[in-house]
């Protein structure tokens, strides 16, 4: 059998390295809104104790991060929903930030590759 | 929902670089961050909700259930129970400092310590502190305090060693149980290195602890050993908690990693847990035994009505340590703080390390101090007196107690029945809430592949548990003797380890160990001595080793069964692949 390869353009990453706990109250946030094929790493974080002083110790030096790609024309609506889930516009919870990506590559449904062949 | 959106160079967040005057930047410290008060606010409150719910959700649901029981069933609404609601309120927040305490400022001790142990120190100095370590674990283990607590519930006529054990010779009691740990954590960490099986371990460990309670349950005469047996099987099942695993595994596993032996086996983490929770047991029994060898009865019961005598005078006036909060906070530092000391001379002065994160540590360990001392707090007037109020009440379902006028309030075979089932949902529902088990059923599932469930291992344990505190309640209310049950217990125990794979029996012996955590064996040991006392037994231990076999039991049998099922599955395509080999 023949095999075609498609490229899929107007791609960005969007990258949150949240606290423990919080990867999948995103990847739950992107679910509801359709948004699926988000990974979740595990890491730790440094600094963010030394900067909060006694109140650190509230803050999990454990992180997850929480990759998602999705169409450059989302990145607005779906930036600000991961800032909303994952609480970020608290002290120590951590930070995210959008990367625009060359080309991406996945499962296209056969439907949307015959929309494009003609 | 409508946002508010503006753009601001990421620099306003970059400190300001310096230079010296040749060009070369100069270090300066992290900036610090001033926070508001609403901001405080935001980064506590779900650092402390998360944590006070893990707790909640184990108490709770509890205590709920033994209030709604209480008022259902036996028609008595909760004596006390804004004190009690406040006591199991101190339980929680009290758990739930100490166990982030724990995670902060004690199991950094214990993996610095385990990771670098093995390279500086011959074995036999390693094995010295691993044994030093059991003994101090033991003592900062939460539930060992409700030992103390129930102590003060037995007749010292009815049964004169058992209340010296638990009253004026209980620090011995806790220091022999220590003991035991100590040695457990020695032989599981040799274990660990020479790759031994479990199996005649847990002969050798068990067959002296059953030969000596026989002994000791045919002593029943005045003053004779018979009750001590039930409290000396308690003790194994007491101090396998949340301080003791994971310290004396942490040291286990770094030993064996040293060694170039902790990847090749997933199992290495099992087995310590079955042996500290057996040597306790001996221990006790060997005490009991000096004791009575020692001290004639007629003497304890003399000095138990001077000490009742002399409580009695001092209620009066008693001393400021004598009075509630002061009591349960030394109780709480002396828990704690030695275990603290000896840590930090192992790593101070014997390995000569330095404590990264100091701060952090330092906070975790006065969390664990005061989270013990809030905890043993809760200890009494929340876990102990309900557990006391439920056992003592449920006796009034069958038979005529004073508390409740009506009693008995249903025929003897339904009120007996009922106290069945209300011990049986009472265990099931506490083992399942577990957070300990929930671990040990993943490890299992992948272990054996997904041949043995997670949800599988679950059922079984918490059915065992929920069977044997049936049977401990039964045998309160029979007045069996707990060798009745552990006899055939251990037996069918012992059968089915000669017939099991090492996997199963490393899992289902670590299975009793892991289902007795901080709330169920408060909750579980004063239920019994209340109900005992209801009913006038000599003593209500028993119900917590009778929880104990029976997970045993049945994570052995379902294991078989699990062995059996894929053997057979084996032979069948096996036998299709001969016969699609005769066809072709």
């Amino acid at each position: 059998m023949k095999r075609s390869f498609t490229t899929l353009t107007d791609a960005t990453l969007i990258t949150a390295i949240v606290q423990n706990g919080y990867g999948e109250v995103i990847t739950n946030a992107l679910l509801e809104v359709g948004i699926q094929g988000s990974t979740i790493h595990a890491a730790m974080g440094v600094g963010i104790r030394e900067r909060l002083g006694a109140i650190g110790v509230a803050v999990d030096a454990e992180r997850e991060v929480v990759n998602v790609m999705i169409s450059s024309d989302e990145v607005d609506r779906v930036f600000e929903r991961i800032f909303m889930a994952a609480k970020l516009d608290v002290p120590g919870m951590g930070f995210m930030y959008a990367t625009p990506l060359l080309q991406a590559a996945t499962y296209v449904p056969p439907a949307i590759l015959s929309k494009y062949s003609g | 929902m409508a946002v508010d959106t503006q753009e601001v160079p990421f620099l306003e967040l970059m400190p300001e670089p310096l230079f010296d005057r040749h060009g070369n930047e100069h270090p300066q410290p992290v900036p610090k961050m001033k926070l508001g008060g609403g901001d405080v606010v935001k980064v506590l409150q779900p650092y402390l909700s998360t944590r006070f719910l893990d707790q909640a959700r184990a108490v709770v649901p509890l205590a709920l259930y033994l209030a709604l029981f209480q008022y259902l069933v036996l028609q008595t609404p909760v004596i006390d129970a804004s004190i009690i609601a406040g006591g199991l309120f101190a339980v929680m927040v009290g758990l739930m400092m100490f166990m982030e305490g724990l995670k902060l400022g004690l199991m950094p001790f214990g993996e610095v310590i385990g990771n670098t142990l093995p390279r500086k120190l011959p074995l036999a100095g390693v094995l010295t502190i691993a044994f030093m370590l059991g003994v101090g674990v033991t003592f900062a283990e939460p539930a060992i305090g409700a030992l103390q607590v129930a102590g003060s519930l037995v007749d010292p006529k009815a049964a004169p060693y058992l209340f010296t054990l638990l009253n004026d010779r209980s620090g011995i009691t806790v220091l022999l149980v220590g003991l035991g740990v100590g040695l457990a954590a020695v032989l599981g960490t040799v274990r660990f290195l020479r790759g031994w099986s479990l199996k005649p371990l847990i002969f050798m460990s068990l067959t002296p602890t059953l030969i000596l309670s026989v002994i000791a349950f045919l002593d029943d005469g005045a003053g004779g050993l018979n009750t001590i047996v039930g409290l000396a099987w308690d003790c194994g099942a007491v101090t396998t908690g949340p301080v003791t695993v994971p310290l004396v595994l942490a040291l286990g596993i770094g030993v064996a990693s040293a060694a170039g032996k902790g990847a090749d086996s997933s199992l290495s983490g099992f087995g310590i847990v079955t042996l500290a929770s057996v040597f306790p047991i001996l221990g006790v029994l060997c005490l009991s035994f000096y004791t009575k060898f020692t001290v004639p009865a007629e003497e304890i019961i003399a000095r138990a009505a001077e000490m009742r005598a002399a409580a009695e005078a001092a209620t009066s006036q008693p001393q400021w340590f004598e009075m509630t909060p002061w009591t349960e906070v030394i109780l709480g530092v002396r828990a704690i703080v030695p275990l603290v000391i000896f840590l930090a001379i192992v790593l101070f002065v014997v390995l000569r390390e330095k404590m990264k994160n100091a701060f952090i540590t330092n906070y975790g360990i006065i969390l664990a101090v005061v989270g013990m001392c809030i905890f043993n707090i809760g200890l009494t007037f929340g876990l102990a007196k309900l557990g006391d109020q439920s056992g003592g009440l449920i006796a009034g379902a069958f038979a005529s107690i004073d508390v409740i006028a009506a009693s008995p309030l249903y025929s003897m075979s339904v009120g007996i029945g009922i106290a069945a089932l209300f011990a049986w949902v009472l265990g099931l529902g506490s083992t399942l809430a577990e957070p300990a088990l929930n671990a040990l059923g993943m490890t299992v599932q992948n272990l054996t592949n997904g041949a043995f469930k997670k949800s599988m291992l679950m059922g079984a344990v918490a059915f065992g548990v929920a069977i044997g505190i049936m049977l401990g309640v039964l045998k309160l209310i029979f007045d069996w003797h707990i060798m009745y049950i552990l006899i055939p217990g251990y037996t069918i125990g012992l059968i089915l380890t000669l017939l099991s794979t090492e996997e199963f029996v490393n899992v289902g012996w670590d299975s009793a160990g892991v289902t007795t955590g901080p709330v169920t064996v408060p909750l579980v040991l004063a239920m019994g001595l209340g109900f005992g006392n209801a009913l006038g037994a000599t003593e209500g231990f028993g119900i917590l080793a009778a929880a104990s076999i029976c997970p045993i039991v049945a994570v052995l049998t379902l294991g078989l069964y699990v062995q059996f099922k894929v053997k057979r599955e084996e032979r069948r395509t096996a036998r299709e692949l001969a016969q699609e080999g005769e066809i072709a």
